[in-house]
């Protein structure tokens, strides 16, 4: 459930006008050896098909732990956790202490996971899980979602060791093997397993802050300090069906239908928090007088101008970060060919604002669906509420420093909410602040296939993200 | 895919009949009764394997009986299709040899042994367990059609045992796939159709049948001689996706669904054939109010569309007036979190005999109206022929009919369902609809649907009809 990739921040997108290098043609500062070390990691954990009930997660963990053995971390401080996503689905977790010899801080946890969305072989161009580099990408699920994360932190890692680094605080790394579909891993990495986490903050991998456009302008790099709240609803229609050959005028198919004609033109209630409230008024300078900046700029001024807001939630930079939006993704009816559906069910999910209950989000969407459909919450993932997590300067000077050094000083860096859930949300409900400042990078909004098809990362992107997260530890264990 | 029974409203009918007709005696009927409870209780499903055992069990009694070995055949096949799923499967076939030489060609009794799904989840009690309930028989199959099953065997079963030799061979065909994909049929009317012995035509039980009222009258029964042609399509809607939290404007299931509102709202242009206008010309006779007028004015005027409307928009009738196209199916998406990149839905057709499935399809293209909506032929199905009313068969049918049921209409019918007997229609040899069980209407209407049952009485009827039938056809 990673959050897209936060494409923030025009930085002063109307000054630049100096011609702009392709991104991707910029020489990464990585030094081939360990150019040549990432690539093959990265190669060995996309070609892993890590989705849920596949059973694939111990070889995965084995993957990652291997590195950190190899580095000489003891075999005491790598643990592979099995646990079950829902029952019957066994997977596992892996946390990896690398100690300080001499702690003069609380220790600081770095968060990923193992698990990647299914792609199926027959929706894609290749195999989605042959890892390919071509045209200056590589191609996989979960080259962005979130295998880059997990090489480049624990690629991170195994050089400042070798380089005979020492932190000044432990660094916990913490691998959940079912990020998307349960955040069970997540859930008792915040709780069961608190012993072997307990961290004063926690960093998370999950997805690349930085962006740029297609004129290859960055769009800055967002840090996410607040986050919508996850829920999927059923909607479900039942029907006493019969046979086909004699159609009944009510049909649970049809019934459905309707119900998600209404949701699609359905358009939830604006809303504004601090977090996008001072990151729209960063965006009305940057777009200045255009359409869009006066919108930003019309509706701060009057959070009730919904109109101004829907302008804002229609452009596809800012999708998501205007209200809860919910979105029909899975539909599955009907029992054979010949018979009318008994039954047919669409899975919707939402993304919910924060501080919004996920109860009144299932009134608001059983209200426009109609008696005809049953409303229910997905029981396996019930959605929590998340407190924003205040941001601290350490944080944001050291991944500002980061992001400056592989980019220049034109990639802001920026708090913004996040649209999407993830593991971080777990830690925040269970009183540790997590902020998402993983180093990769795209052209947005063309590289931001998370989940979606042809999944893909910029070559450079890998490779700039282990200098980013050596950079991090460096500056905040160091 | 039995046809679903056409019914009837018979307002010239008060009461009730009371039949002083031929009846089972108790070891027959208990001998009926455990046959059904083992068939019902057999989940003769698609991919679950038990078609095999349910024929060798259809063919032990058949042994049981005295029939000699060498005339009973378990035909094991497989049968496959993409949207179906697959399955190694079985069909029976028998044949009772005449005594001397045969007066005529044989005469075939057909039916299947596969029944559609059944959900426990969306039926009241288990549908494989059979429950009696109420006067009534539950569960999946007990209409389409293990009831058929059960009426030609214990028939043949009793009217041998009474003694009786039959003038011409009467062979049996029971198939195990015609609720998926009817290759079981396909090869008896090409590869197996030596061994049927070139049948002059055949009976099917997955066809005819009647209809009480629910106060007790006879609404009607239907002798079953032409057939829509069953087809089926897929809309494919594809988009590149993403992540749920950024929803696209454009979304596959959003196309999807916009596409099956406009296949909602179309309607087919009516069309008459042959059998469906001996079937309106019994039917005004029956309707005296606006049901009745709407049939006239059709009758009179093939053109006016209105009559035909109203008439398809009456439960008794509907799919009877056109080409009808409902979806059955829908998949879509990957992921909860993921938008989808692909959604599809299973759209099933019944075709007006004599339409080509492929002009359907262009016809499905033209209503949805979008070329992002791929459509596709999920068969290769061909339309379906209708079979010429031969008098000694209605007149069989008619005389078990009346006498079980005095003062029973019969009615020649257009099935709405595919069966088992379009190949036989198409290799040339006429299928008749002629089973004997009844049901109430339109309560009882549940083949394929939730919570299928059979009145008690109609299993012991239909065994009774079958021996009539036999007895008229193959007896003289």
């Amino acid at each position: 459930m990673k959050r897209v990739m936060a494409f923030v921040l025009a930085a002063a997108l109307s000054s630049a006008a100096s011609a702009a290098v392709d991104p991707r043609t910029v020489p990464t500062k990585l030094e081939p050896a360990w150019q040549a070390k990432t690539r093959e990691l990265f190669k060995q954990a996309i070609e892993i098909p890590s989705v849920h009930n596949r059973g694939e997660m111990p070889r995965m963990a084995k993957l990652l732990g291997d590195q950190f053995r190899a580095a000489g971390i003891p075999e005491a401080d790598i643990h592979v956790m099995p646990y079950e996503a829902l029952p019957g689905d066994k997977t596992v977790a892996l946390i990896v202490r690398w100690r300080s010899p001499h702690a003069t801080k609380k220790p600081m946890l770095v968060l990923g996971h193992m698990d990647v969305v299914e792609a199926k072989r027959s929706d894609w161009k290749y195999d989605p899980f042959v890892f390919r580099e071509e045209g200056g990408y590589f191609l996989g699920r979960g080259t962005s979602d979130m295998k880059n994360g997990d090489v480049a932190t624990t690629m991170a890692a195994v050089k400042l060791m070798s380089q005979g680094f020492k932190p000044n605080r432990d660094i916990i790394f913490f691998y959940s093997g079912d990020e998307e579909t349960n955040g069970r891993g997540a859930t008792l990495g915040a709780s069961e397993w608190r012993n072997l986490t307990e961290a004063e903050f926690g960093l998370n991998a999950d997805g690349g802050c930085g962006a740029y456009d297609h004129d290859f302008r960055p769009l800055g790099c967002g840090i996410s300090t607040a986050e919508k709240t996850f829920q999927t609803y059923f909607f479900s229609t039942h029907n006493p069906g019969g046979h086909s050959s004699r159609p009944r005028p009510d049909n649970a198919i049809y019934d459905l239908a309707d119900a998600l004609k209404a949701l699609q033109a359905h358009r939830f209630t604006p809303m504004l928090n601090d977090t996008t409230r001072g990151y729209f008024a960063e965006r009305a300078k940057q777009e200045g007088n255009n359409a869009l900046g006066q919108a930003m700029r019309r509706w701060l001024a009057n959070p009730a101008d919904g109109q101004a807001a829907d302008e804002i939630e229609a452009n596809p930079l800012e999708v998501g970060l205007t209200r809860t939006r919910c979105v029909a993704t899975m539909l599955e009816g009907g029992h054979a060919d010949n018979a009318l559906p008994q039954s047919a069910k669409a899975t919707v999910n939402c993304r919910i604002f924060p501080g919004v209950q996920p109860k009144d989000v299932q009134a608001e969407l059983q209200q426009l669906a109609g008696p005809k459909v049953t409303v229910t919450p997905d029981p396996n993932y019930i959605g929590e509420p998340t407190p924003p997590s205040p941001l601290r300067p350490d944080v944001l000077k050291a991944v500002t420093a980061a992001i400056q050094a592989i980019h220049g000083p034109q990639m802001h860096v920026t708090p913004i909410m996040s649209t999407g859930a993830s593991d971080g949300s777990f830690f925040r409900a269970k009183g540790i602040p997590v902020y998402d400042v993983d180093g990769s990078w795209g052209i947005s909004p063309d590289d931001e296939r998370a989940h979606g098809l042809d999944e893909r990362l910029p070559v450079r992107a890998m490779y700039d993200d282990v200098v980013h997260w050596q950079m991090i530890f460096r500056s905040l264990a160091g | 895919m039995r046809i679903a029974l056409a019914l009837l409203t018979a307002t010239t009918f008060a009461a009730p009949a009371v039949a002083a007709a031929p009846a089972l005696t108790p070891a027959q009927r208990d001998a009926t009764h455990a046959m059904f409870e083992h068939v019902i209780n057999t989940p003769t499903v698609i991919g679950r394997h038990n078609v095999p055992a349910m024929t060798r069990y259809v063919a032990d009694q058949f042994k049981a009986a005295g029939f000699p070995e060498a005339d009973i055949h378990v035909m094991t096949y497989h049968t496959e299709s993409a949207t179906t799923g697959e399955d190694d499967t079985a069909a029976l076939i028998f044949r009772w040899r005449a005594a001397g030489t045969p007066k005529a060609k044989p005469i075939m009794l057909m039916g299947h042994m596969d029944v559609v799904e059944a959900k426990i989840e969306d039926s009241t009690t288990d549908p494989f367990k059979l429950v009696e309930r109420d006067g009534y028989y539950y569960g999946r199959g007990t209409t389409d059609m293990k009831d058929g099953i059960v009426g030609i065997t214990q028939a043949l079963i009793n009217l041998k045992a009474a003694g009786f030799k039959p003038k011409r061979d009467i062979v049996v065909l029971f198939t195990g796939d015609e609720e998926t994909n009817g290759i079981g049929a396909r090869k008896g009317a090409t590869e197996w159709l030596d061994l049927l012995g070139h049948p002059e035509y055949g009976l099917n039980a997955d066809g005819g049948g009647g209809n009480f009222n629910p106060d007790g009258s006879p609404a009607g029964y239907t002798m079953q001689s032409a057939e829509k042609t069953y087809a089926g399509y897929t809309l494919t809607v594809r988009n590149r996706g993403g992540h749920s939290s950024k929803p696209r404007k454009d979304n596959a299931i959003y196309g999807l669904m916009h596409a099956l509102e406009k296949l909602e709202a179309y309607r087919f242009t009516p069309m008459m054939g042959p059998t469906t206008r001996a079937y309106f010309q019994g039917r005004e006779k029956q309707e005296k109010g606006p049901l009745g007028d709407a049939m006239r004015r059709w009758l009179a005027n093939p053109d006016d569309g209105e009559a035909a409307d109203f008439i398809e928009s009456a439960e008794s009738e509907v799919g009877l007036t056109r080409t009808r196209c409902i979806p059955v199916r829908l998949f879509a998406g990957h992921a909860d979190n993921a938008l989808p990149q692909l959604a599809t839905a299973m759209v099933n057709c019944r075709i007006f005999p004599g339409v080509d499935p492929n002009d359907i399809k262009a016809e499905l293209e033209r209503i949805v109206a979008n070329p992002e909506v791929v459509v596709t032929r999920n068969d290769d199905s061909v339309s379906s022929l209708g079979s010429p009313l031969r008098p000694d068969v209605t007149n069989a049918y008619t005389r078990a009919i009346q006498t079980l049921h005095p003062g029973m209409p019969v009615f020649p019918e257009m099935s709405t369902g595919a069966t088992d007997g379009r190949p036989f229609r198409v290799a040339g040899i006429p299928i008749y609809g002629t089973n004997g069980s009844w049901v109430v209407t339109p309560i009882d209407l549940r083949a394929h649907g939730k919570d299928e049952r059979l009145p008690v009485q109609a299993l012991y009827d239909n065994v009774v009809h079958w021996e009539l039938m036999l007895r008229d056809l193959a007896g003289k």
